[in-house]
C-alpha cells in the first residue's frame, strides 16, 4: 500500500518535472522582462528541485536536518544567482 | 497501555520511522558534489555578469532542444531508479534491475545527444579555448557529464547485486546509497540546464 503511494507520487513528480521543463524553455516566448524571465525560470528551478529532493530522493521521510539542509539548497543557490543577475 | 503512555510513544515512533536512505557517508559526498558545483555554477553567473554579451552570444550557439531532450532523459531516467528502490522494497529484484536498465537507456541517450551537442560545437571550430563561456560551458558539462558516467556504472553494481539477490534481510542501504547519487546527477542539471541553456 505504501509502496503504492510512492510509485503514484514519483508519477505525478516525473509528470511535474516534464511539464516545467517545457514552460522553462519556453518562457521566452511569453516574458519580455529579462528580470521578470529569469526570477520566473530560477521558481521552476526550485519547483523541480524540491520534487526530486522529497519525492525521487525520499528526503522528505527522512530527519528533518537532512531535508532542510537539501531544501536549502535548492532554495538558496537559485536566490544567489538570481541576486547576481539581477545586481 | 494507558492514554498517557500511548501519547508518549507515538511521537517517538513517528521519530524512528524517519530514516535518511542510504548510507551517512554517501549523503556527506552528495553535499561535496553539491558545494563543489554550486561554486561553479555562481562563477558561471559572475562571469556571465562580466560579459554579458559574449554569453549571450555563446548560449545562441547552443542547441536548446538538444538540453531539453537531455533534461527529459535525465528526469525520466531518475523516475524510473525510484520505481527500481520501491520494487526492492517490495522484493521485486528482477523487475527492480528491468527498472535499472530502462534508467540506464534514457542515460546513454542523455550521453548520445552530449557528445551529438560537443561533436557539432567542434565542427563550428569551437573548443574549449574560443572564449570564457565556452571554457565555463566545456568544463560545466563534461564535468556534470563524468557524474553520469560514475552514475551508470554505479548502477550497473546496484543491478547486479540485486539480480545475485545479494541485498538480503531487508537491508538496501548500498542499493538506496545508489539511487541517491544519481538523483543527485538530476538534481545537478535541474540548475546546470537553465543557467546554461535557458536564461
Amino acid at each position: 500500500m505504501q509502496n503504492n503511494s510512492i510509485v503514484n507520487a514519483a508519477t505525478k513528480s516525473w509528470l511535474v518535472l516534464i511539464v516545467l521543463s517545457v514552460i522553462a524553455i519556453s518562457l521566452s516566448e511569453f516574458i519580455d522582462n529579462r528580470s521578470l524571465y529569469i526570477i520566473s525560470a530560477l521558481i521552476i528551478v526550485v519547483i523541480k528541485g524540491q520534487q526530486i529532493v522529497d519525492v525521487f530522493m525520499e528526503l522528505k521521510t527522512a530527519p528533518k536536518f537532512w531535508r532542510v539542509l537539501f531544501l536549502s539548497y535548492i532554495a538558496l543557490l537559485p536566490l544567489i544567482i538570481t541576486v547576481i543577475y539581477l545586481s | 497501555m494507558n492514554s498517557s503512555s500511548i501519547s508518549t510513544a507515538l511521537p517517538n515512533k513517528a521519530r524512528s520511522d524517519k530514516k535518511l536512505p542510504g548510507d551517512l557517508a554517501m549523503w556527506f559526498f552528495i553535499l561535496a558534489e553539491l558545494t563543489v558545483f554550486a561554486i561553479f555554477f555562481i562563477g558561471f553567473a559572475v562571469n556571465e555578469q562580466l560579459n554579458e554579451v559574449m554569453f549571450s552570444q555563446g548560449k545562441a550557439q547552443l542547441h536548446q532542444t538538444s538540453g531539453l531532450i537531455n533534461t527529459i532523459a535525465l528526469i525520466t531516467s531518475s523516475y524510473f531508479v525510484a520505481l527500481a528502490l520501491s520494487a526492492m522494497h517490495r522484493a521485486q529484484a528482477k523487475k527492480s534491475v528491468l527498472l535499472l536498465l530502462t534508467a540506464k537507456f534514457f542515460a546513454v541517450i542523455y550521453i548520445c545527444v552530449k557528445v551529438w551537442e560537443y561533436t557539432s560545437l567542434f565542427d563550428q571550430g569551437i573548443t574549449i579555448e574560443t572564449n570564457t563561456f565556452f571554457t565555463l560551458y566545456f568544463l560545466i558539462t563534461a564535468f556534470h557529464l563524468m557524474h553520469v558516467l560514475l552514475g551508470m556504472v554505479i548502477l550497473a553494481f546496484i543491478a547486479h547485486s540485486a539480480w545475485t539477490n545479494k541485498y538480503q534481510h531487508n537491508d538496501l542501504s548500498a542499493f538506496e546509497a545508489g539511487t541517491s547519487y544519481w538523483h543527485m546527477v538530476d538534481l545537478l542539471w535541474i540548475i546546470l540546464f537553465p543557467l546554461i541553456y535557458v536564461i
